[in-house]
């Protein structure tokens, strides 16, 4: 359960008071509103980097624990960005056993060793039938390909909650709406509380919960 | 072992003499005593009837505004505050630009000259001796006849001082001597008791100061004339150091000096691994009071330094109780020199009494060459420079020794 | 027409670059041709010189080491500070700390810190005492000189990481690499270092090139038993004797097949770090270790200081203080400063106006090998456009010499400015290599749209992108320029000196008072040409400007 309480932004221009959110696993929540309202600086706020041209305050909590003194890398949360940031030195298995966690076991109790976190991120590819990228290195994927493994390789690291900033607007409709559509199907089965920065009013999948930021901007 | 403790009123001027008779003469005055010598003395020509001649006359005229470029070690302020002072006499009095072209190694002077292969030169005059002169000599790179047709070098004391060979190669006239280096210690006042010293003096001061004595990296020239003087008293003068190194004599007397080193280099700076790269290293090095003693071919150097403050005034100089190698350093002109006439200028200024003696009480103080100036009171006994074919020899081998 | 225009120029260009680039395989061709036969025999006295192996390996172990350590320390300190409020302060400051010559730092090191030196001497005086003797580094040591050359390269490789970053997403990367889990500096190592390595190569090459034959350094700090292969073949080939000049080209040749193990070094550590880190990456290691690297915060006040402190100990050696004068005894006095001045001024101009050409010249071929080969889709291997750091300098400008009296040429500034148009340009290349052909094409893809022609395209975009590294390989190309010894004086034969060719001269003496002096005249050039660089750096935006947002 992801709990974002008494939030508030406040830009040179403006400031919002958001409402009180909460996602339960597998709930995917939709920002939009105008560009320039800090919808990207609130996703960024909320992974725990540091903020410039704006102020933000409120409590973030995860499954009853409050985020807000830690560190980006204790926070687990994933990012996907739009350009994807696949790390170009690494191919694609390795990009996903990057983000596998360190330490993860197998059947036996035992760390999985090398061979065996690469057989991991591989069936990871295979269950979407993506195993023939493998080997690639991320300049030779296509958009929707990128987009695929970094989803991919963001839910290999388990992360307890999701942010996407326009994590598909860079593919043509058709692909974006393929590539969404297998994205949030997987998120739910999942179960990882996901928020999504979008520019596309019309496109918010049905389950997904709203938020127009726009609603709740006050001009100074 | 030869003094230098005679003067004579005559001058020999190589004008007079043939080549062949110059290394004849350099022979006996190396070889043969001093009254010997005597009898082999030429009439003096008249320095001013030289300088009135038609030549020097028609030298004189051609160098007006030539400009010389003089290629010369730039490393010593004093030299180069020298040279400055040199530049600006010269120019008010024969109207002849002297630029000092200052180098670190004055074998890049010898690269130039090899790359124009007798071509016409950027160098007009250059300041030599040793292996360098050899080479240029042997290559034919070098104008000849210098002593004839530059007047003051009648005054040369070729008599008094060793001047006609230059580390065993006979000049000829290709070069003339500029000034005088013998070697010498400058050592701390407690080191050594006596102003001479000996290997076995040498010795008792290193293991009583254990690290603070050592001498220049060979084949630095100063390291390995440091060598050659161990080896002339390790072997009390053996006559043949003074021809070519045979390799019986090689064998009979260079353990001596290995012998010698092998108990001397656990006691040397660093344990003898590790050597200063020169004698200027060697100096800072002694200033720094890392060291006790330093080398140096300038037998003022110790005054000139502690009257700037370079040294404590109860530093003391200190020499070989067999006498101080002395070389001549010396003045070339390339065979494609551009103003080889402004370059005898200079020599011949160079050589003036006015040039020798604010050489030598300036604060370069590097010994007269001329007989007018000859002190001898400060003048160390010297000891006859080796055969040139042991340099290569001594250094070769200590490479082969000590080298790793 | 048009097209044939295009294709003159495009000839002419690819000639002038080929011209520029050729000169020093020209040069070394002329300078190193054997001048005496070379036998067996002479082979043979080459390899029993007693202590050849242990020279050659020394000399290998010190540069590949000391260029690495350089790095590595140059890299965690960039990553330190990169995203630090101090990273200004560090580019300000990196401009004082680039133009101290490298002897300078190194004879600052060994008066400072050396058994006796002065730091020691100091803090022991207090007490009354005298410092003991193994306290402090050693005067002639491979270790030592490790140090002096790595101390010095440091700022060397800041300045070629600051700027590969501008044109890195690094930002981006190390947000995800910490949003998967992974500390800051373990996103750094794991992500960054891979690539900043790859791309700088060619600086590592540069440096391990000029480590390879540093002369004067490894007269004053390197080891001499046995000495370093540059000391050893620098005997040989000042030599003149006819064994002498065979013992010379064998051991040149002998210095080129160590620069191809430098080269093959260069590679199998990257192979190695690379694997290393990607293994790492594989198995999720949160390296813990980096966590050290904030010790590191500390590198700009410790080197500031130490450069601060050789600064004052050669300004004090200047006026007058020496090691044996006691504190009241001084005699301060400017007289040095006063005597020397009046025939710096002639040396200072020159060095001056023959860095400003070769270096804008430099730049400027640099470019147009650049924009020659993208257009042609054809890029050459980096180290035909770096020969002139790779090959020996020695041989190299003797042939350029042979070349330049054959043809009864004149000595004037033009021929200095054409010898080290070579340097100017390789390092130019060194410098802009990387941020020319990363630059994105999108943003000119975009000028195109809007009609603009290709070459306003080019001013407009890719030039105007580029400014900031542009101007840190015009101040690195100035400063080569302003250090270049034996070009100037080979070339110029005296007739231009500068004040490079007066302060190597006269540092040749150890006399400290005068070395001083012209060591801070020779510095402060180039400490004008980067403190201009960067300040100017300061107000532009790269063609990446993550880091800023």
């Amino acid at each position: 359960m992801l709990r974002i309480n008494n939030c508030r932004i406040s830009t040179e221009n403006g400031s919002i008071d958001l409402p009180d959110i909460a996602l339960d696993s597998g709930e995917l929540l939709v920002l939009t509103g105008p560009s320039g309202m800090g919808k990207s600086t609130f996703l960024h706020w909320l992974l725990g980097d540091t903020i410039k041209h704006a102020k933000i305050s409120g409590n973030i909590s995860l499954n009853d624990v409050s985020l807000n003194s830690l560190k980006i890398e204790q926070r687990r949360i994933g990012l996907l960005m739009q350009d994807v940031h696949l790390f170009p030195h690494l191919n694609v298995v390795d990009n996903i056993c990057f983000a596998l966690p360190h330490g993860i076991q197998g059947g036996n109790g035992k760390d999985l060793n090398k061979a065996q976190r690469r057989e991991t991120a591989l069936a990871m590819l295979n269950k979407i039938d993506m195993a023939y990228v493998a080997g690639h290195y991320p300049e030779q994927l296509s958009g929707g390909e990128r987009s695929r493994v970094g989803l991919v390789r963001a839910l290999a690291n388990q992360p307890q909650a999701l942010l996407m900033d326009e994590p598909f607007a860079a593919l043509d409709p058709l692909t974006c709406e393929q590539v969404s559509e297998w994205a949030f199907g997987e998120l739910q089965q999942q179960g990882v509380p996901s928020i999504m920065v979008s520019h596309d009013i019309n496109n918010i999948p049905a389950k997904a919960q709203h938020l127009d930021l726009a609603k709740y901007y006050r001009r100074l | 072992m030869m003094w230098l403790t005679f003067k004579s009123p005559k001058l020999i001027s190589s004008a007079l003499l043939s080549k062949r008779l110059m290394s004849l003469g350099c022979l006996l005055l190396l070889a043969i005593s001093p009254i010997a010598l005597r009898a082999q003395e030429v009439i003096k020509p008249d320095l001013a009837q030289l300088e009135n001649s038609e030549q020097w006359q028609q030298t004189l005229s051609q160098a007006q505004g030539e400009t010389v470029y003089f290629y010369a070690w730039g490393g010593s302020k004093p030299v180069n505050d020298y040279l400055r002072w040199a530049a600006t006499e010269i120019a008010s009095r024969y109207k002849v630009r002297l630029r000092h072209v200052k180098v670190a190694d004055i074998s890049e002077a010898v690269s130039r000259l090899k790359a124009e292969d007798g071509s016409k030169s950027a160098i007009d005059l250059l300041w030599i001796n040793g292996e360098n002169f050899s080479y240029l000599k042997e290559q034919q790179l070098l104008l000849g006849e210098l002593w004839s047709h530059i007047p003051n070098s009648a005054m040369l004391a070729t008599q008094q001082l060793s001047l006609v060979n230059d580390f065993g190669v006979a000049i000829d006239g290709f070069e003339v001597p500029w000034g005088v280096g013998q070697f010498n210690l400058m050592a701390d006042a407690k080191v050594f008791q006596q102003n001479t010293l000996t290997p076995s003096s040498l010795l008792a001061a290193a293991k009583q100061y254990p690290e603070r004595i050592t001498y220049p990296r060979p084949p630095e020239f100063h390291g390995t004339t440091f060598l050659k003087q161990l080896l002339v008293a390790l072997s009390h003068n053996d006559q043949r150091l003074f021809v070519a190194a045979t390799t019986q004599a090689q064998a009979e007397l260079l353990p001596l000096l290995w012998n010698y080193l092998d108990q001397l280099h656990p006691l040397t700076w660093q344990q003898g691994k590790a050597f200063p790269s020169s004698n200027t290293e060697q100096l800072a090095l002694l200033q720094q009071q890392q060291l006790l003693m330093a080398v140096s071919f300038n037998p003022n150097q110790l005054l000139k330094e502690q009257s700037e403050k370079g040294l404590p005034a109860s530093a003391v100089r200190v020499y070989f109780a067999q006498g101080a190698i002395t070389n001549s350093h010396n003045l070339a002109i390339p065979k494609g020199a551009q103003s080889p006439a402004g370059a005898k200028v200079v020599i011949n200024f160079l050589l003036s009494e006015l040039a020798q003696k604010h050489k030598l009480q300036g604060s370069w103080g590097d010994p007269a060459v001329i007989t007018p100036l000859l002190d001898e009171a400060s003048t160390l006994p010297a000891q006859q420079e080796l055969h040139s074919s042991w340099q290569q020899v001594i250094e070769d081998k200590w490479q082969q020794k000590y080298g790793a | 027409m048009a097209t044939k225009i295009r294709r003159l120029s495009l000839t002419a260009g690819w000639l002038i670059v080929t011209l520029v680039a050729g000169l020093p395989v020209f040069g070394v061709v002329v300078g190193l041709w054997p001048s005496v036969s070379i036998s067996w025999q002479d082979l043979m006295v080459f390899l029993a010189y007693n202590g050849l192996i242990v020279s050659i390996a020394n000399t290998l172990l010190l540069s590949l080491a000391a260029p690495l350590l350089a790095f590595y320390v140059a890299f965690i300190v960039y990553s330190q500070y990169r995203f630090n409020p101090r990273w200004q302060v560090l580019e300000k400051r990196l401009a004082p700390l680039l133009s101290l010559p490298q002897l300078a730092v190194a004879l600052g090191l060994v008066y400072l810190f050396s058994s006796g030196g002065m730091l020691w001497s100091a803090l022991w005086g207090v007490f009354g005492h005298s410092a003991p003797d193994w306290l402090g580094l050693p005067r002639k040591s491979l270790l030592t000189m490790v140090l002096a050359i790595s101390l010095k390269e440091v700022p060397f490789f800041l300045l070629i990481l600051s700027a590969l970053g501008r044109q890195l997403a690094i930002k981006d990367w190390l947000l995800q690499g910490r949003a998967l889990g992974y500390s800051e500096g373990a996103s750094w190592w794991l992500l960054i270092f891979p690539i900043m390595l790859k791309q700088s190569r060619l600086a590592l090459l540069a440096a391990m090139a000029y480590t390879l034959s540093v002369l004067d350094v490894s007269l004053l700090v390197g080891p001499n038993i046995p000495e370093l292969y540059a000391v050893v073949l620098y005997n040989w080939q000042t030599g003149f004797s006819a064994l002498d000049q065979s013992q010379a080209f064998i051991g040149n040749v002998v210095l080129l097949a160590m620069l191809g193990v430098l080269i093959a070094g260069i590679y199998l550590h990257e192979y190695l770090a690379v694997r290393r880190l990607g293994i790492y990456a594989v198995m999720a290691n949160p390296l813990k270790i980096t966590k050290l690297s904030r010790l590191f915060t500390m590198w700009l006040g410790f080197f500031s200081l130490l450069s601060l402190a050789i600064l004052i100990a050669f300004l004090l050696w200047s006026l007058g203080w020496t090691n044996n004068s006691a504190g009241n005894t001084i005699n301060w006095s400017f007289a040095l400063w006063q005597d020397e001045w009046y025939f710096m001024q002639g040396p200072l101009l020159n060095s001056i106006n023959i860095a400003f050409f070769s270096s804008v010249l430099g730049l400027g071929l640099c470019i147009l090998a650049l924009e020659l080969q993208q257009q042609s889709q054809r890029y050459l291997p980096d180290y035909v456009w770096l020969l002139a750091i790779l090959l020996p300098q020695l041989s190299m400008v003797y042939g350029w010499q042979v070349t330049h009296s054959r043809l009864s040429a004149s000595y004037n500034s033009a021929w200095i400015v054409l010898s080290h148009l070579p340097f100017t340009f390789a390092y130019s290349y060194l410098v802009m290599r990387g941020p020319f052909q990363s630059l994105n094409r999108h943003y000119e893809l975009v000028a195109a749209s809007f009609a603009y022609t290709y070459w306003q395209r080019w001013w407009k975009i890719r030039f105007m992108l580029l400014r900031p590294a542009l101007l840190s390989a015009l101040a690195i190309a100035f400063s080569v320029s302003i250090a270049q010894y034996i070009p100037t004086l080979m070339l110029g034969a005296g007739r231009v000196t500068t004040i490079t060719t007066e302060a190597v001269a006269i540092a040749s003496g150890n006399q400290q008072s005068i070395t001083a002096v012209y060591m801070l005249v020779q510095a402060v050039l180039p400490f004008i040409a980067f403190l201009v660089a960067s300040m100017l750096a300061q107000r532009m935006r790269g063609s990446f400007n993550a880091a800023y947002q």
